[in-house]
């Protein structure tokens, strides 16, 4: 469902990503590993066709982003870093804008809305204007507004940054769940959500991708064990 | 796509108003207009039937309100990041960008439709030339579109609303004060014919004075027409190859 050949991008004289290479299917969730600046973010940029690679290509559904980047779109939710929402809107106004910039009908937007709301708790803010939201709702609303027409492909760009233990909790249940019918790509640096939702690792440093694993193959790197020790060896920690 | 252009469009306009920034623009413009005609104009000492004295200075208010509604239009969506999620929904970048452009214009019109009253008195204390202050005002609506694509390309290159504004109040200033056939003129003698009618042609202010005047060309038409693509076509560029 992701195909990503030969992808690279460099900003100036910094090659963020570099000759990148992976095949993602339906039913993975897959944990993008790396310590800061390792690529992430931008991969996940050139994945969704925010970002325009130098070279390589990205394949979504079927579609080239390259070519076909509005066919491509419908098939992918997704939150970026920050989870930027509009701040004059209120949740509802937000998660209404976001099902007509997705061509969603009035009853698909009915129906799904009452089913994300739900899911991600949101009932109670869904009046409320997303400036006044806290951290983790903000969070929440992004993630339901990626959510809102059912997409094949969920990139989530660090999805519990900022999140209280419940919420994280909750969230990293949620990507299991959903990843179990579709395909979600998590970017974090953390390791213990890894062990918690990830399937397979897709581990960047420097841009470059140095392991694409499952993460019980990925423990058994380091001869201490476990992923933090893999990590570390890997990207060239202490 | 057209749910998705509303959309678009509605959320900017709806935009203007959720952060006040629109009342305090149709405030000022309305005083800055009425004091510029009154005032400065001399409208009552014209003893004219109609509304030179208003139109008189209206690229240069234009001019400076039209930058303070376009700032925002991509350098905020830059700034908080909502660019992102904006270019990453299934919609055209062609789209968003009219749909920004729309929004602006509309509220250009609003701008104008609120001076109308001005219209209507001199129309009551004397006969006026209805078709020839029509002309005006599309000559107004012609300019502001020009100024907001104008506002919306600056806004496109930059992340900061400030900057934005200062570099959009140079561009649209810079584009309806200066008059290139005076600077080539001066130089007539040594210059052919066809250069002295090709700055003719590309001076915004003769063309903004056919309006005034009630004898619009298709020519100035087209110039406008031009403007607004061109900037378009530039805001469009800016927004496919800078969008982080």
């Amino acid at each position: 469902m992701i195909t990503a050949k030969n992808l690279s991008k460099s900003f100036g004289n910094i090659r963020a990503v570099d000759n990148v290479n992976f095949f993602i299917n339906k039913g993975e969730v897959v944990a993008l590993l790396g310590p800061n600046g390792a690529g992430k973010s931008t991969l996940m940029r050139l994945l969704t066709g925010f970002l325009t690679p130098d070279c390589g290509e990205t394949v979504i559904c079927g579609h080239n982003v390259a070519e076909e980047r509005v066919e491509a779109a419908r098939k992918i939710g997704y939150v970026p870093e920050n989870a930027p929402l509009y701040q004059e809107m209120t949740v509802f106004d937000f998660l209404s804008f976001t099902a007509t910039l997705r061509g969603l009908s009035r009853t698909d937007f009915r129906n799904n809305l009452a089913e994300v709301v739900s899911r991600l708790e949101l009932d109670r803010v869904l009046g409320q204007r997303t400036e006044t939201l806290s951290k983790g709702f903000r969070r929440r609303t992004a993630v339901a507004a990626a959510m809102l027409h059912k997409p094949k492909v969920l990139i989530l760009d660090e999805p519990t940054e900022g999140l209280d233990p419940n919420q994280k909790e909750e969230m990293r249940a949620f990507i299991k769940e959903y990843g179990a019918r579709n395909l979600v790509l998590v970017s974090t640096h953390i390791m213990e959500e890894v062990d918690a939702v990830a399937s397979r690792v897709i581990l960047l440093n420097r841009g470059k991708l140095v392991r694409d694993t499952s993460p019980e193959e990925l423990e058994k790197i380091s001869p201490r064990g476990g992923i933090a020790e893999a990590f570390r060896q890997l990207t060239g920690g202490i | 796509m057209t749910r998705q252009f509303s959309a678009v469009f509605r959320r900017d306009f709806a935009a203007f108003f959720k952060t006040y920034a629109a009342y305090v623009m149709l405030a000022v413009y309305l005083v800055l207009s009425m004091v510029a005609t009154f005032y400065f104009g001399g409208y009552f000492q014209l003893n004219n039937a109609g509304l030179i004295s208003f139109f008189r200075f209206q690229p240069e208010i234009l001019a400076l309100l039209v930058p303070a509604l376009t700032m925002r239009s991509w350098a905020d969506e830059r700034r908080s990041g909502t660019i992102e999620f904006l270019l990453t929904q299934p919609v055209g970048y062609l789209l968003v960008v009219l749909a920004k452009f729309a929004a602006a214009w509309i509220f250009v019109l609003l701008m104008l439709i609120l001076t109308t009253p001005l219209w209507l008195s001199t129309a009551v204390l004397a006969a006026v030339d209805n078709l020839n202050i029509l002309s005006g005002y599309l000559g107004c609506l012609l300019a502001g579109g020009a100024f907001c694509a104008l506002g919306c390309m600056v806004s496109s290159f930059n992340k900061n609303p400030v900057i934005t504004y200062i570099m959009s109040v140079f561009v649209c200033w810079g584009l309806s004060s200066l008059d290139l056939s005076s600077v080539f003129g001066g130089a007539a003698a040594f210059s052919d014919e066809l250069l002295i009618k090709i700055t003719q042609a590309l001076n915004f202010s003769k063309h903004l004075q056919d309006f005034f005047s009630g004898h619009p060309g298709t020519d100035s038409l087209i110039y406008f027409a031009v403007v607004i693509v061109l900037s378009l076509w530039l805001n469009l560029a800016a927004v496919e190859h800078k969008k982080g």
